[in-house]
């Protein structure tokens, strides 16, 4: 048999085998022994002597060919050996994706924090410092300074839990008022700030009353605040909580340290205004209370009412969280059941 | 009160539905909703009763011939006791309902046919307590013969519509009918109208039959009575009956109904005493201690030295502007009666009326003020209407027992600061016509008006009224949306409520739920957890004894949420409050606010499910969270945990106090099983941190370095060590011993018990070496850890394994 002969029939059973194969094992074995040193085709090259030298070139370059060929068959075929073992590999793998995750927990923000923050970042953005004050506070800035003199009939309005003749646990957050103004330096602009916080009445608890809830106040003292920016504040924030299509307005009210007083009423966001159990029918929900500070108040605290006014509001998380969310029963925020507290995973 | 739009339309002319009224008057002046009375009844007219006979199978039951003015009578079978012939009763017609959705049909009663029924007053919707007393049991008579047939709703006022406004305590010059409509009015741009009260002058006579006397004239600016001599006392008229009853008032005699009716039409009550049973003086002074006020049905009532009474002679007639006892009551038999007219002090009638449980229409009107410009006009008003109802021979002038001249309000303003104020540029004729059309007279002289407020707006005070009164009754619904326009604030937390919400959601995101509790407790419960060994703070008067006391700790309240939860089954908590303890120091009355953040873990924190063993909470997990927690506080300190058996409601031995450079910060721990058992939970671990102590710590200033480019070397350390010692103080030693390029030190491995020494432990320690600069050799490393190992056991006897 011709040298030529042999290296294409080399390269014939070569390829074969390589087809032929079932294991990377043995392709391995295949390539080392066809390929390798010892192997066939470097023994029937020894043979190169005996061809004469014009056909050397073809010979060789038929080797090589022969080499190169069976080596793609061998990597063919190990590829396709490869992708059969990760395909079983992988079905092997399968895993059923509706069982239950291994349990991973962010806690809950109590929901009545998330509504307080939520109106606080509104607040914040449009300048407002968040202010603390005390739980415990002095007759004298819980009413006096708010224009409530101890024979004031408004005082029938908030009982009040006393500690002595002069502490109290506050009954509303506006007790800052006082103490804010007087801290305050006009000459480094005008005051803004919200207060929120823990507030307390001398209230049975029942579905509607708790002898403690929250409160947020809200108090802008400048040369030229008036009721239209309350309006609009106001009215920009209950867009922000209720919703971008509300609407708010205003109703006269009183509160003693206001002048004039108002009560804020949006526009129910059930119905959009059409009436039903929620808004009982009238269209609107009452929200907040507010107006312009008494000018009374601003004395007290050392301002000038010619040259300054200032606007003040008062809201209740507890109430706006009810709303909101369809809570009935005020009672519900303070017995901290997990399951009524994690439903509110992320609202805000 | 509720303003009936009959009454309404004698002084201002009304073409509004009641809703839409309610709804203008609650966005301009007062919060209002509409009132239409009777609006279910249909087939009510008037009957005459022509004849009556018994029933002939009953006892009680009487067949009566009622004309209803159709063309035969009808026979009506009725039971009730009154019932009479030639009465002229309200016949429900077959087919007519009732309230209640009662509905009357034709039928028979015990075989007699009954074409309707004749009805009491409580049975076509006026309220039994106010209807008169004379017909509680029975049918309603008519005084005055009507026509058969007639609809009876506007003679009776069944279907009267109103408005019912709900006034805030400073506009009580609304509750009465001429300032409602004032308020009305000037909603809708209509001036109201009154007739002056005129008595008949040939009856008016210098009758001086009592002495008036005001001691406590200040307490009482305005003090007047009148006499009426030889008047028959009758009932009053149905016109006056009706709308009384419509206003929650019994009609009881033509004296009495006359005094409530003008408390109603001018806001100011008046009084009546029977003459004859007065010691021929009447006084206004404040009471002695421990006097005796006897009230009706046997009640009576210990006054105090506070307490303004009306007396004659030794007689206590009645507490001033609030009630009256039945000394001098005007009755059926009086012949000749006092009326008073006066003003007193709203602060000391709001205490006597609370000091005696006694709040009632009167009172409520006083508390709130009453237009001391109008006392004599309503007085003459009661006189004239007790003259014309039970005409008197003789007419007192009015005797004065003090008399304050009410002088008008003058509120000087700027045109142009009402407009700032209110964020509008309204013309000066605009809002001199707003204050026309409440009734306000203006001068304008320039940008300055002054403007005098009639005395029947005695809130009114301030330019800042003014701006209030202009602006609603310009409209809320017209002012534009702006927001406050001044100088640039920066605004934000305060630094320390910063890293309070720093801390809480480092807490979420340990998986922890927020709590909010009460600050209250019990006396048991600022007892459980006084660590910090304050003195209590107690309220003066609390409502129940669950909450007395300011929380000295948030750990009860977590306590009682675990238990809460518990008992639903909820097992497997993780919960954490941040909020205030009040601590109060020795000798200062008013407690110091810190606030705290504290949580509470129980049950398991590794769920029990297919793919995961359940793990119960203990000691190192919640160690965990809260070195996770302070390590976030940015603080630069060095934060320790130190054992403690100190605290009686934790466990003794898995409790320790939380250090910041020594000083206390916290504590960390199991519950005590007695105190877990007392309330009924399963295994708790607690912590609490002082924020303001955190807050109070320096913080550190980060620099930053690259991370080391050299391999860290690692050596493992097992050692035999007596069970006493403390983890804490072999790490300690082994860097002290480690040398510079010592990086850390983990324990890995703690074991006692089998194939150990007894009260002996084995620990097994990763130390790891590291060099930033360089690669560290064998050697150096070789060398640190053979010191280390020989400080060891010099130091703690260990064994080296």
């Amino acid at each position: 048999m011709s040298l030529n002969d042999t290296l294409k029939n080399l390269r014939e059973n070569g390829i074969d085998e390589a087809k032929r194969a079932q294991r990377l094992q043995e392709l391995n074995d295949l390539r080392v022994n066809l390929l390798g040193k010892k192997g066939p085709i470097t023994k029937a090259l020894r043979g190169m002597k005996d061809v004469p030298a014009e056909q050397r070139p073809e010979i060789g370059t038929l080797a090589n060919n022969v080499k190169k060929d069976i080596q793609a068959a061998i990597e063919e075929k190990m590829s396709e050996l490869n992708q059969k073992l990760v395909a079983k590999k992988l079905e092997e793998e399968t895993i059923d994706v509706t069982l239950p995750a291994t349990k991973q927990t962010q806690g809950t923000k109590h929901i009545l924090n998330q509504t307080i923050e939520d109106i606080e970042q509104f607040f914040i953005g449009l300048g407002y410092e968040v202010a603390g004050g005390y739980e415990v506070e002095e007759d004298h800035y819980n009413f006096e300074r708010l224009n409530i003199p101890k024979d004031h009939p408004a005082r029938d309005m908030q009982d009040t839990f006393y500690l002595s003749d002069e502490l109290l646990m506050r009954t509303q957050t506006s007790a800052q008022e006082g103490r804010d103004m007087e801290a305050h330096d006009f000459t480094k602009g005008p005051l803004k700030m919200i207060s929120p916080g823990v507030v307390y009445r001398r209230d049975d608890d029942d579905a509607t009353h708790s002898h403690q809830f929250h409160q947020i106040e809200g108090l802008v003292v400048d040369k030229n605040i008036s009721m239209a920016d309350l309006k609009g504040t106001l009215d920009a924030l209950c867009r922000h909580v209720f919703g971008p299509d509300r609407e708010i307005r205003f109703r006269p009210s009183y509160f003693p340290f206001t002048e004039p007083s108002v009560e804020v009423d949006v526009s129910c966001f059930n119905c959009g205004g059409e009436g039903c159990r929620i808004c009982k029918y009238t269209g609107w929900i009452e929200v907040l209370g507010a107006g312009l500070t008494h000018p009374n108040v601003l004395k007290m605290s050392g301002i000038d009412p010619n040259e300054y006014s200032g606007m003040a509001f008062g809201l209740g998380p507890e109430r706006f969280a009810m709303l909101k969310y369809g809570i009935n029963d005020i009672r519900d925020f303070y017995l901290n059941d997990v399951r009524f507290l994690e439903q509110f995973k992320g609202v805000n | 009160m509720k303003i009936s739009v009959n009454w309404l339309k004698e002084y201002i002319p009304v073409d509004h539905t009641v809703e839409e009224m309610a709804n203008k008057i609650s966005l301009t002046g007062i919060e209002s909703g509409p009132v239409k009375l009777g609006e279910e009844l249909t087939n009510l007219v008037v009957g005459h009763i022509t004849s009556i006979k018994s029933h002939p199978d009953s006892d009680h039951l009487k067949v009566c011939q009622v004309d209803v003015g159709e063309s035969e009578d009808i026979q009506i079978v009725c039971g009730a006791p009154n019932v009479a012939v030639d009465q002229y009763v309200i016949v429900a017609l077959h087919g007519a309902h009732l309230p209640n959705g009662v509905r009357i049909k034709r039928g028979k009663l015990r075989g007699q046919e009954s074409n309707g029924m004749i009805c009491g007053l409580d049975e076509v919707g006026v309220p039994a307590k106010y209807m008169p007393e004379e017909f509680e049991n029975g049918i309603y008579v008519f005084d005055q013969p009507q026509k058969p047939g007639v609809e009876v709703y506007d003679l009776l006022g069944l279907k009267e519509q109103m408005i019912d406004i709900d006034i805030t305590p400073n506009r009580a010059d609304t509750l009465g009918m001429h300032g409602a409509a004032w308020e009305i009015g000037a909603t809708y741009n209509e001036k109201p109208t009154f007739k002056k009260p005129e008595l008949d002058d040939s009856k008016v006579k210098d009758l001086t039959d009592i002495d008036v006397t005001v001691d406590a004239k200040d307490l009482v600016p305005d003090y007047l009575v009148r006499e009426l001599k030889d008047i028959k006392v009758t009932k009053s008229p149905l016109w006056m009956q009706r709308r009384l009853w419509n206003q929650n008032i019994r009609p009881v005699n033509s004296v009495v109904d006359a005094t409530n009716y003008v408390m109603i039409e001018y806001g100011q009550p008046v009084q009546a005493y029977d003459l004859d049973k007065l010691n021929q003086s009447l006084t206004v002074k404040l009471a002695n201690a421990g006097d005796k006020l006897n009230l009706a049905d046997d009640v009576e009532k210990t006054l105090t030295a506070n307490d303004l009474v009306v007396t004659s002679g030794d007689k206590i007639l009645g507490l001033a502007g609030i009630i009256n006892g039945p000394e001098a009551t005007v009755d059926e038999n009086t012949k000749n009666v006092v009326l008073e007219a006066g003003v007193f002090d709203g602060a000391s009638v709001r205490k006597t009326a609370q000091r005696h449980d006694l709040r009632d229409d009167a009172s409520n009107r006083f508390e709130k003020g009453v237009d001391n410009g109008i006392v004599e006009e309503a007085l003459t008003r009661a006189t004239q209407l007790v003259d014309q109802i039970s005409p008197a021979q003789e007419i007192s002038q009015t005797i004065v027992g003090n008399f304050t001249k009410a002088e008008p309000t003058v509120i000087k303003g700027s045109i142009d600061h009402i407009n700032h104020l209110m964020g509008l540029d309204l013309s000066a004729d605009e809002i001199v016509g707003i204050f026309d059309r409440l009734g306000f007279t203006s001068e304008l002289n320039g940008d300055a008006v002054t403007v005098t407020i009639p005395t029947r707006r005695w809130d009114m005070g301030i330019e800042a009224d003014l701006v209030e009164e202009v602006n609603r009754i310009y409209g809320y619904e017209n002012l534009p949306n702006t927001l406050p326009a001044g100088m640039e604030t920066r605004g934000g937390y305060s630094a320390k409520r910063e890293l309070s919400n720093k801390l809480r959601d480092i807490l979420l995101g340990e998986g922890m739920d927020e709590v909010i509790n009460f600050s209250l407790l019990s006396k048991q419960e600022v007892a459980d957890f006084n660590v910090n060994q304050t003195e209590y703070t107690k309220l003066l008067h609390p409502m129940t004894e669950d909450h007395e006391y300011l929380r000295n700790s948030l750990i009860p309240g977590l306590v009682r949420n675990v238990a809460y939860n518990q008992a639903r089954k909820n097992n497997d908590l993780s919960i954490f409050e941040q909020a205030r303890v009040f601590a109060r120091p020795t000798g200062q009355d008013r407690p110091n606010e810190i606030p705290y953040i504290s949580g509470a873990i129980s049950g398991n924190v590794v769920e029990d499910s297919w793919n995961t063993e359940p793990k119960q909470v203990d000691f190192y997990y919640v160690k965990g969270i809260v070195e996770e927690l302070l390590s976030f506080t940015n603080a630069d300190a060095d934060f320790t945990f130190v054992a403690t058996d100190e605290y009686t409601n934790m466990h003794p031995g898995q409790t320790a106090k939380i250090l910041a450079n020594d000083q206390v910060v916290g504590f960390i721990g199991k519950l005590h099983p007695d105190y877990q058992k007392k309330h009924s939970i399963t295994d708790t671990f607690v912590f609490e941190l002082n924020i303001n102590a955190l807050f109070g710590l320096n913080t550190k200033s980060v620099k930053a370095q690259s991370a080391p480019k050299y391999p860290a070397i690692t050596r493992d350390l097992a050692i035999l060590v007596n069970k006493d010692i403390q983890n804490s103080q072999i790490i300690n030693d082994i860097f002290v011993n480690g040398g510079k390029y010592l990086q850390d030190v983990n324990i890995f491995d703690v074991y006692e018990g089998k194939n150990i020494k007894q009260d002996h432990k084995s620990l097994g320690y990763h130390l790891v070496f590291l060099n930033p600069n360089d690669t560290l050799t064998d050697e150096e490393v070789e060398k640190a850890f053979s010191l280390v190992k020989d400080s060891l056991v010099q130091k703690f006897n260990v064994e080296i394994r």
